[in-house]
């Protein structure tokens, strides 16, 4: 009878237990607001100690940037990539230098003289370093020395090879003091040619001819460049804190002779990171002024109501064949198929996407000069439109040719990015179904892939190639048979007769007519298939105007930016 | 307390019925007796279900949805899921000369009507100006400087010299551009600002509001096999564009028929890899625990050393040591660097039982009745265990697709243009936030397949537990 329990008892217990459940429950709510607020004080606490300002800093006149890579050093004579290009440009100056308008001006340099033997630069007498000494011209002497001394090992030694005895001194065949380029006096630089040069002005704004102060390199003891205090400074800003992997900050040179022109006080370089959306998230946020976009973060962009700027790099891409003996793509009707089988405009509106592209139609990028005017406009290139009748006939006649049945796989040796993941996925598709040729991908790191394309491991190289220095011969001496880059090892007798023509020639009719040349032996002996021109688009804050894209020289320029009150 | 009457009807003793002695049930196997547990878990039968579907999806669905995986559709590229786009039939692109061929109106007008091929723009002079940049915008331009994309500038930073012919480069006084720059069937606005001479917008600007068709040339329908022969089709026709229902790739490919193609891929793996480790495993450990004493201590010591190496690291080893020529799927030096790799738990598990089977009464009887140890294994221990290996199985198998969509989505699986839904989702998380449909499909194959294995494991083993035989 009394088998049912005490109901009282229950509750009792019920309710004790749902006591200390919602103690608990409050504990844990107390406690958790109480760690994110503690969280929360501790990083303001942080963010304020050392910090990055805002994109915008009105009070200390001063903007953010980043930067996708730190520099890996700063030592302007044997610098190599961009990121070092952009930090040597805010803080070095050459004898000559470009400006707002991309044109050559006076730097250290405030006159100077070039014919076919040689060149006099007479410098400033305000030029100084950021220790207040001025700049002579045994600082360019011994910093061109430098460049060439085998055993500093410059990868970018070959620029200063038009200099007189430049080669054989960089070959370890005469000592330095042989090169032709010596200090009259402290203002005075007189420069002897190896042979004649039409450019050399445009060679000294590169970061090689920058100069460096010998006492100075010599205290820091092989340290030159590794830190902000082992550099010395001539350029309108001064390098006053590097924090490897995080940091760099430019402060203005009061040193510096073209004070006027400067109108910021400080650049932060504030964030050092590769990803795109990262960088977009920053911008965004207004911590950066400045940054790239992609095909996909483009809508993005455009529904945020961004300035959106457009800039073309210089930098052209295409599929570079490999021309050793025993390659099938040796044959010049198989290479002739397959420029014909292929529109570069489909791979540029249709694939890739990305705004700013221009199909490629030549090894030439339109911002090159001519004789008046563009040398693309002077002189159009010739293209391949596609036709698939004839890609196939040129097909049959390079299988008879060559004697197969049919095509063994050719092997595509691309990069493992993005872009040309999505550019080698369409190749492969295009040949397969407009020749049925079969393409093998393969995808390495930048390193292995320069080893491969060195030591001639593939059939089709998906390659690329940006200016050092303003003139059409960047691009044209490419593809002569002596050239280092030249990674598919074209030999054409007559092309190399043009570079030498274009190399040696003072006058600029026929150094263009030279180029005419090669642009037409180029398309007629199919040694690459153009595919696109590379070009940016970046948005950059409302309020900072005068941020300078450049071709050559430092890729990014806030120089001449300033803040719009 | 009530009182009880009994009455002489309760001391009669009982009826004796045949029946009180008959199994009420049929008797029922081992196996019998988990399927009917399965069943009644409705989540492992679903899972099961599923399961069957994927095989289907992936064994039967290429053989209805005919598309060619690696197909490129450039008219579709990265098009969310649906079906029924259509598209007008035009000529092939050719260079713009530069005539219009519709009637100009002021300001901004249209040079011809506007096509996913292209859209050609006229514009007349704006006052002032030294130079002009056309944009393109998704929305309504508001007021200031953000037009949109910047797509052409005819301003040239470089002043003419003083003996420079009037004109020698075209591109200063053109008023006219081609835009062929990723268009799609869908509402655009177009605006053209004056430069001044300093390269710096005036703040005049023409406008344009326009809505673009798609179209396809004759050629292109054929190559894409919309029609058997292009010269049937003329400019102005309207045919049905390729149906896509789960949309396309960045590449303009059928997502569904690359599912299928990443399914046989995934699944193979998935089912090819655990099936051989764990026979391996099997073998291994039977003989480990059966023998016993030091032979029993040294192999298992040496797969103690086999799991202590690093997984993937060994993996990616493997896989590089195994020499995959460039452009080969590395589907084989996946699955062997698997095996090679995974067997050491299956062998413990199978150890482990049969110790414990070992000493099992009816072992000793069936030896003392002259059993042999081949016999004694195969035909006791090995099928006592079976349970266990089927349970370590189901679970396995999702591991390993999750292994090789990893690999693939590191870029160190399949080869293109083998998809495997590893590497579809490496490719679709580059557009994650435009086109999303390219990550969510292959990443919901993966996530339905490894939760409907594991679902079905643990149903399995609930299922095959001998132990809870009698809660039935």
């Amino acid at each position: 009878m009394t088998k049912a329990p005490n109901p009282s008892g229950e509750s009792a217990f019920n309710r004790s237990a749902a006591r200390q459940l919602a103690l608990f429950g409050v504990a844990i709510v107390v406690g958790l607001v109480g760690l994110m607020w503690g969280l929360n004080l501790l990083a303001s606490l942080t963010a304020t100690a050392g910090g990055v300002p805002p994109a915008v800093d009105v009070a200390n006149n001063a903007i953010t940037v980043m930067l996708t890579e730190e520099p890996p050093q700063l030592d302007s004579t044997r610098s190599t990539d961009q990121v070092s290009g952009i930090v040597l440009g805010h803080v070095m100056e050459g004898l000559l230098r470009y400006d707002d308008r991309g044109e050559l001006a006076p730097g250290m340099a405030e006159a100077w003289r070039i014919d076919e033997g040689g060149a006099t630069f007479h410098l400033r007498a305000d030029a100084r370093w950021s220790d207040g000494q001025p700049v002579t011209a045994h600082d360019f002497v011994f910093a061109w020395r430098l460049g060439l001394d085998p055993e500093n090992a410059s990868e970018y030694a070959f620029i200063l090879y038009p200099i007189k005895n430049a080669e054989a001194i960089n070959q370890g065949e005469l000592p330095v003091t042989e090169l032709g380029a010596r200090a009259l006096d402290a203002r005075t630089l007189e420069v002897e040619f190896e042979r004649p040069i039409a450019f050399f002005d445009k060679l000294t704004a590169f970061s090689t001819y920058f100069p460096v102060r010998e006492d100075f390199y010599r205290a820091t003891e092989g340290r030159f460049g590794a830190d902000a205090d082992q550099l010395l400074y001539n350029g309108p800003f001064a390098l006053s804190n590097w924090v490897h992997g995080q940091s760099l900050r430019l402060d203005r040179n009061p040193h510096y002779w073209d004070q006027a022109r400067i109108r910021l006080d400080r650049i932060n370089v504030g964030y050092i990171t590769s990803d795109p959306n990262t960088r977009l998230n920053l911008f965004k946020d207004e911590k950066i002024v400045m940054t790239g976009l992609t095909a996909e973060n483009l809508t993005n962009a455009l529904e945020q109501r961004w300035h959106i700027h457009r800039h073309m790099d210089g930098s052209v891409f295409y599929l570079d064949f490999n021309h050793r003996e025993g390659r099938l793509t040796r044959n010049l009707n198989l290479r002739k198929a397959m420029i014909l089988a292929q529109d570069p405009g489909e791979l540029v509106y249709k694939v890739t996407k990305t705004p700013g592209y221009l199909p490629g139609e030549s090894l030439f990028p339109r911002f090159l000069e001519g004789v008046q005017g563009k040398f693309r406009d002077e002189h159009p290139a010739p293209t391949y439109p596609m036709d698939l009748q004839a890609a196939r006939a040129h097909l049959e006649a390079a299988r008879r040719e060559l004697g197969l049945e049919a095509f063994p796989p050719l092997v595509l040796l691309a990069g493992d990015n993005p872009v040309s993941n999505i550019q080698t996925e369409y190749f492969q598709a295009v040949f397969k179904k407009n020749l049925g040729l079969d393409i093998k991908i393969d995808r390495q790191i930048f390193k292995q892939r320069l080893a491969k394309m060195t030591s001639g491991d593939f059939d089709l190289v998906l390659a690329g190639w940006g200016p050092d220095y303003n003139d059409p011969l960047t691009y044209g001496d490419l593809y002569a048979s002596w050239n280092l880059n030249n990674r598919g090892r074209y030999s054409n007798p007559e092309y190399d007769r043009q570079v030498r023509i274009a190399q040696g020639a003072m006058d600029a009719q026929t150094r263009v007519a030279a180029f005419a040349e090669m642009q037409r032996i180029i398309h007629e002996d199919v040694v690459i298939i153009p595919n696109y021109e590379r070009g940016v688009a970046y948005v950059t804050h409302p309020r900072v105007k005068g941020i300078l894209r450049r071709v050559v020289g430092a890729d990014t320029d806030y120089t001449y930016a300033w803040i719009e009150p | 307390m009530a009182e009880t009457a009994f009455t002489a009807d309760d001391f009669r003793p009982a009826a004796v019925t045949e029946s009180a002695q008959a199994v009420a049930r049929p008797s029922l196997s081992y196996w019998q007796d988990a399927w009917i547990r399965l069943k009644a878990n409705r989540r492992a039968l679903f899972s099961l279900y599923l399961v069957i579907g994927l095989s289907l999806f992936t064994l039967v669905g290429p053989l209805i949805w005919t598309v060619d995986p690696s197909l490129q559709d450039l008219e579709q590229i990265s098009q969310p899921p649906g079906a029924d786009r259509d598209a007008t039939v035009v000529a092939p692109h050719r260079p713009w000369d530069g005539a219009p061929e519709l009637p100009l109106r002021s300001g901004l007008s249209l040079a011809a009507s506007p096509t996913t091929q292209s859209v050609r723009l006229v514009w007349e002079p704006l006052p002032d100006a030294a130079g002009y940049r056309l944009y393109r915008n998704l929305f309504p331009a508001a007021g200031g400087q953000a037009l949109g994309l910047p797509l052409f500038e005819t301003f040239n930073l470089r002043e003419p010299s003083a003996g420079e012919r009037e004109g020698a480069t075209p591109r200063k006084n053109q008023r006219r551009f081609e835009d062929r720059l990723d268009l799609k069937p869908r509402s655009y606005y177009y605006s053209v600002a004056a430069l001044d001479a300093q390269g710096q917008m005036t703040g005049d600007v023409h406008r344009l509001e326009l809505t673009v068709t798609r179209v396809i040339t004759a050629q292109e329908a054929e190559a894409m096999g919309l029609v058997e022969d292009a010269s049937l089709l003329n400019p102005g026709d309207r045919i049905k564009l390729r149906a896509h229902p789960l949309g396309t790739d960045y590449l303009g490919r059928d997502l569904l028929a690359r599912l299928m193609a990443g399914a046989r891929v995934s699944l193979f793996i998935g089912i090819a890899a655990p099936l051989l480790f764990i026979a391996f495993g099997v073998i291994y450990g039977a003989a480990a625990g059966f023998l016993g004493g030091w032979p029993d201590q040294a192999l298992m010591r040496f797969s103690d050393f086999v799991v202590a190496l690093p997984f993937l690291l060994f993996m990616i080893l493997l896989r590089v040591a195994s020499g995959v020529q460039p452009g080969e799927s590395g589907i084989t030096p996946m699955v062997l660097a698997m095996v090679l790799l995974s067997w050491p738990a299956a062998a413990r598990l199978v150890r482990g039982q049969i110790l414990q089977i070992r000493e099992e009464g009816y072992i000793s009887a069936s030896r003392l009745l002259g059993g042999g140890a081949p016999y004694l294994v195969l035909r006791h221990m090995i099928p006592n265990t079976l349970g266990v290996i089927l349970v370590t199985m189901t679970f396995a198998v999702p591991t390993a697709i999750f292994t090789e969509a990893f690999l693939s989505f590191i870029g160190m699986g399949v080869a293109p243009p083998t998809p495997s839904w590893g590497s579809m989702c490496n490719e679709g998380i580059k557009t994650m936030l435009t086109t999303p449909h390219e990550l969510i499909f292959p990443a919901l194959f993966i996530s339905v397949t490894v939760l409907a294995f594991n679902l079905l494991g643990d149903g399995l083993r609930d299922a095959l537990d001998a132990r809870m035989r009698s809660a039935e």
